[in-house]
């Protein structure tokens, strides 16, 4: 097997449609048990970063916003790779890969600290824990693959693969 | 006080069942948890217990069977869990069990992680 694309979806990541292409991806993986649980969590993890946080967003009720991107589901002989998609400022990226970086260059306890030490210091309310990356990579115990790709003055697109092996 | 009752449904996986007991100070969460606005769920969840240990101020235990929750939901479950600490400290009973799939260690991990930051004992049980 070269590689299929299981799931590709570009549009508004409403938790309704998040939550079936999430019972999907459970379907897709039943037979294998390391993958299973952990790509559904990252699945989950990925997608609400793009619903909370992308640039190019919807307005529901004018109450809040669902953020617009991509996400393609693949799989390959040994393993899957999940990728989102979305827009983010220009003026965050430094912030944004800087991040990426730390989390590939850390190993699984510096993860686990960082995670305690974010989720502990993290506001809450609407901005969450702001562990879903790091959570991420502890899940699927690969490094992120990161691209960031330049838009205008003012936007970039930064895409997110976890690869997440099968057994 | 009135008593929390929340039914899950299969129209929206995203919420969790909950039900708060006050007369027995039994407290439940089940099944899974990641929807949206996770904080504005949890509020009314969190305030009950506040109100519990300010008007009530008997045993609580809290039963989280929880297969999947985001992590989001995991910020508004440590604020339980430190309110909970809190209350212990100053001398209210407090039991936490948290049930737990065996074929699931990265849940296994999250409690640990749970007891680390809250600085609460929680008791992990096995679903059956």
């Amino acid at each position: 097997m070269k590689n299929k694309t299981l799931l590709s979806y570009r549009g508004p990541f409403y938790i309704e449609l998040i939550s079936v292409f999430g019972s999907n991806v459970r379907n897709y993986t039943n037979a294998y048990t390391n993958a299973r649980k952990k790509l559904f969590r990252i699945f989950i993890e990925l997608s609400q970063n793009v619903s909370n946080y992308s640039e190019d967003f919807h307005m529901v009720n004018n109450e809040y916003r669902i953020g617009v991107g991509e996400l393609n589901l693949k799989e390959f002989e040994n393993h899957f790779t999940f990728t989102t998609k979305n827009l983010i400022k220009r003026s965050d990226s430094t912030i944004l890969v800087n991040r990426c970086n730390l989390i590939n260059s850390s190993n699984i306890s510096e993860l686990r600290q960082l995670k305690r030490e974010q989720r502990l210091n993290s506001p809450g309310e609407k901005f969450g824990a702001r562990i879903g990356l790091i959570q991420a990579v502890m899940l699927s115990q690969n490094k992120i693959e990161y691209q960031y790709e330049e838009v205008d003055e003012r936007f970039a697109y930064l895409s997110i693969t976890v690869k997440i092996d099968k057994n | 006080m009135e008593n929390i009752l929340i039914k899950s449904s299969p129209d929206t996986p995203y919420f969790p069942e909950v039900n708060f007991n006050a007369s027995s100070g039994l407290c439940e969460i089940a099944g899974e948890s990641y929807m949206e606005e996770t904080y504005k769920f949890f509020l009314p969840l969190t305030s009950w217990i506040k109100d519990y240990i300010n008007i009530v101020n008997k045993n609580i235990e809290l039963n989280i069977k929880l297969i999947y929750l985001n992590t989001s939901s995991t910020k508004c479950i440590l604020d339980i869990l430190e309110i909970l600490k809190n209350y212990e400290d100053k001398g209210g009973k407090v039991k936490v069990v948290w049930y737990y799939d065996k074929e699931d260690p990265d849940m296994i991990d999250e409690v640990e992680d749970f007891e680390a930051e809250s600085g609460i004992k929680i008791e992990l049980r096995e679903f059956n």
